[in-house]
């Protein structure tokens, strides 16, 4: 977990390799069998040329960052928000890095506003997106003091 | 099986649970390789397992074309469920457009424990090959 947490501070990097393996292990434990994951064949004829990772796995990956960042907080009171950019493919690396963006205080309670984002190794966006995590269990705060920033509405 | 011509918006998909088992659980974790969001859970069960069974629930009863992509997802998680619980998914169509290149539907999901409190919500964007 974080030991305190700023503004601007990097969420801790989570780094994937991506194999039709895991794919299609995935495609087992949630039921979701769509071709362009697990069919080669069917996949190389559409206009992505080959199989994907399924959008679920990858998000699982972002939810592992934000586990190791804040910990329950994140399970209980977190919000995220991704769009998909650009597949990941089995061969692929996905590394997914974050920052905090902002603290803010609202109605007695803070919350970290996270910016993050899944890339490839040549760098390609994969997932773009927000989270929003309601910060419960006493990690510190540095500078500036959210007490300070009262947004209350 | 409904097909994305007959979907409306407002159409509520037909309720599921799930019994989020030790084996179902396992698969999952075997699958994402998040060891270290393990530690962090204790006994708790991953919430975008969660979130990946709910997308079931909808899946299961819609007639999607090969070549269906996930556009975005949101989620807002309200508690953690222990491994062993049951779990209440609800899916509903909030969205659909139909354009020549394109089809989209924009699907709500609602996840409810066995005492019908909140565990999660969220909202998928899909995209159909025309």
């Amino acid at each position: 977990m974080l030991s305190e947490i700023c503004q601007g501070k990097s969420l801790p990097q989570v780094v994937k390799h991506i194999t039709q393996e895991k794919i299609n292990l995935y495609a087992e434990a949630s039921g979701d069998f769509n071709p362009i994951h697990v069919d080669e064949s069917f996949a190389a004829k559409t206009p992505l040329g080959g199989t994907i990772a399924h959008g679920m796995l990858i998000l699982a990956y972002v939810s592992e960052m934000m586990a190791l960042a804040f910990g329950q907080s994140w399970f209980s009171g977190g919000k995220l928000s991704a769009r998909f950019k650009t597949p990941a493919r089995p061969g692929d690396t996905v590394t997914v890095s974050g920052k905090i963006d902002s603290i803010e205080r609202k109605n007695g309670v803070s919350y970290a506003n996270c910016s993050l984002e899944c890339c490839n190794q040549k760098d390609e966006t994969i997932v773009v997106g927000g989270a929003v995590v309601r910060l419960v269990n006493n990690i510190p705060f540095c500078h500036p003091d959210p007490e300070r920033s009262e947004t209350d509405s | 099986m409904i097909s994305y011509e007959e979907l409306t918006p407002g159409y509520e998909f037909p309720p599921a649970s799930y019994e989020l088992s030790a084996s179902l659980i396992s698969k999952y974790l075997e699958a994402v390789d998040c060891a270290d969001e393990l530690k962090v859970l204790g006994g708790f069960v991953p919430p975008l397992a969660i979130a990946a069974y709910a997308m079931a629930t909808m899946a299961g009863s819609l007639s999607l074309p090969p070549g269906t992509i996930h556009a975005s997802q949101e989620f807002e998680f309200f508690k953690l469920v222990p491994i062993g619980a049951t779990i209440n998914c609800q899916a509903k169509v909030a969205r659909k457009l139909a354009r020549a290149t394109m089809h989209m539907l924009v699907l709500e999901l609602n996840v409810l424990d066995q005492n019908s409190e909140r565990v999660q919500s969220g909202k998928a964007t899909i995209v159909l090959p025309v």
